[in-house]
């Protein structure tokens, strides 16, 4: 039973401070700087703000004749 | 609408270079190139044990209010059909299609060609055999009665393999990676990929080799089994929202910031919350009471996560008509705040006493792993299959049978076994109510359940079908490799060619 619950809490810490690691790694390498800029990394060129990239196909009667 | 066709092909404001147009384009067609035949593996074969869930998961309910259904073949009793029904799901379908979607959004949002790919095919495979080997063996009997883990050792540890595969490849595509900046769906697909991998080793670890017994290995259990909704299907269903919700209206995320801060404060605190499963049992009450404080403080990420989709959506609603991808993510995202801050309270112990052990824990684990991480990940795939197979959906019909039967089943789901819950919670904590006539007042609820189980069956078939013609290449050419059929689509809004 304690053997569990030491196993138990040791691996939460281990992964809390693996967080804790990663979020200081973060601050370190400017994750954080000009944030507002990380939202529009998945846009493009291709796919730029503004056009929506998903829809019903249209139901097509030729489908398969080409 | 031909006027509209014009309109967009001469749009007088486009300033885009057709030169940088064509060269992104290229670069994604390629990037999604290298995807194709391993996340086709894992998502036809996660579509395969949704099938096998769902059949497992009908016999199950019928037995609930008609006892005689099967009774002959022990293969198909309940206390064998009802773990074989969750491990299929969880280890076939969230966990194949979760990682398909995983690899697909790694790629594309480090903006470099899939890693390891012969490895991860075969990873597939071995995959699928083990949760084939395992799901037969709980149905011979082998089950080992620890919920969640319930594939025998043989069975259970082998994916440990799998996990620590996918663990790698991240820390590859991480390392080689063609951008700075990391966007926040990497962070949840980071999160999900490096902790995940070592929780299972340790819970597997720790049950199946006997290191836990008696209430220490329930302990472990839940902590465990929280942690795959938790610290698995959770920020892979979020990253995929992160991404295909300001992806799809075309409009980044309402505050960054605010996404940000979710994603630390759910890494902070969501290990923290398994061990509220255990209120009311024989363990040490602090045990439990941080597993309450943890649940509490989830309040945090899971409020972020609702403002920042809901503002991101404001004024875009109109667009989940014409987008499947949009209907099924949105109302994915919807259900997490609805699971999440459902969950929370019912980790209070004043609201435990009632529903534990009732009908309404069920309802409020369906609600977390179908309503949102399956219709999420439904939503993720009607994205990416067509990126990846470059053919267009064949039936805008049965994408909508699939949303209406999945959606107004899960709803019916829901809402009979959590009032079912209640009810039976409140008959239960009264001493002078026989336990028989609680049993009896449960079996149209339960009739509802199998009604609700019914329907999200069928929604599946018809994904099933969708996707099967997909894989066949039997649906339109799409237009351009990652230029979507621009002109038409719109053409299509304004027809209102949808419903």
């Amino acid at each position: 039973m304690t053997v569990t619950f030491v196993a138990l809490w040791l691996f939460a810490i281990v992964l809390g401070s693996t967080a804790v690691v990663a979020l200081i790694w973060a601050i370190g390498s400017g994750q954080f700087r000009n944030i507002n800029q990380g939202a529009k990394v998945i846009f493009d060129e291709d796919e730029p703000i503004g056009e929506t990239t998903d829809s019903f196909p249209i139901e097509n009667k030729t489908t398969w004749s080409n | 609408m031909v006027e509209l066709n014009n309109q967009t092909e001469t749009n007088a404001d486009d300033t885009r270079d057709p030169v940088d147009v064509q060269l992104n384009a290229e670069r994604v067609a390629e990037i999604d190139a290298s995807c194709r035949q391993v996340v086709l593996l894992w998502y036809a074969s996660a579509v395969f044990w949704l099938l096998t869930g769902s059949i497992l998961a009908l016999i199950a309910s019928i037995k609930m209010h008609l006892p005689g259904f099967l009774a002959d073949a022990e293969w198909l009793t309940f206390g064998r059909v009802r773990p074989a029904h969750l491990n299929t799901m969880i280890y076939g379908w969230a966990s194949m299609s979760g990682i398909g979607t995983a690899l697909w959004l790694l790629s594309r949002l480090t903006k470099q060609r899939l890693v390891w790919r012969e490895a991860l095919y075969l990873v597939g495979l071995y995959w699928n055999a083990l949760v084939a080997v395992g799901t037969i063996a709980i149905l011979a009997g082998h089950g080992t009665s620890v919920e969640w883990l319930e594939f025998p050792w043989w069975s259970s540890i082998p994916i440990a393999v799998g996990f620590f595969v996918i663990n790698a490849v991240t820390f590859k595509m991480l390392a080689t990676r063609r951008v700075e900046h990391l966007y926040i769906s990497l962070w949840y697909l980071f999160g999900a990929t490096i902790w995940f991998p070592f929780l299972y080793l340790g819970g597997t670890l720790l049950i199946h080799f006997g290191f836990a017994q008696g209430m220490a290995k329930m302990t472990a259990n839940w902590w465990f089994a929280h942690n795959v909704l938790g610290l698995w299907l959770t920020p892979i269903g979020l990253a995929s929202a992160y991404y295909l919700i300001p992806k799809v209206i075309g409009r980044p995320i309402h505050s960054y910031y605010l996404s940000i801060l979710g994603f630390w404060t759910l890494a902070i605190f969501y290990n923290w919350a398994g061990t509220h499963h255990l209120i009311g049992g024989p363990v040490p009450a602090w045990v439990v009471t941080v597993g309450v404080v943890g649940s509490m403080m989830m309040f945090v990420p899971v409020i972020t996560v609702a403002i920042n989709h809901h503002l991101t959506m404001v004024g875009h609603f109109k667009k989940l008509k014409f987008s499947p991808t949009l209907r099924f993510t949105v109302f994915g995202a919807m259900s997490y705040t609805a699971v999440s801050v459902q969950g929370s309270l019912t980790a209070l112990r004043t609201v435990n006493e009632t529903t534990h052990f009732t009908h309404y824990t069920i309802a409020h684990s369906h609600l977390g792993v179908y309503a949102f991480f399956t219709m999420v990940a439904f939503g993720a795939m009607y994205y990416i299959l067509p990126r990846l197979v470059e053919r267009e959906w064949i039936s805008s019909k049965l994408i909508l049978t699939h949303f209406w039967c999945t959606a107004i089943g899960m709803t019916i789901y829901w809402v009979g076994l959590t009032w079912a819950g209640i009810e039976q919670g409140l008959m239960m904590n009264n001493p002078d109510i026989p336990f028989l006539d609680i049993v009896q007042r449960m079996v149209p609820y339960l009739f509802s359940r199998s009604i609700a189980g019914i329907l999200m069956t069928i929604g599946h078939f018809a994904f099933a079908i969708l996707v099967w013609k997909m894989l066949r290449r039997e649906g339109q050419w799409l237009t351009g490799p990652t230029l979507f059929r621009r002109g038409e689509k719109i053409s299509a809004e304004m027809e209102g060619a949808v419903e």
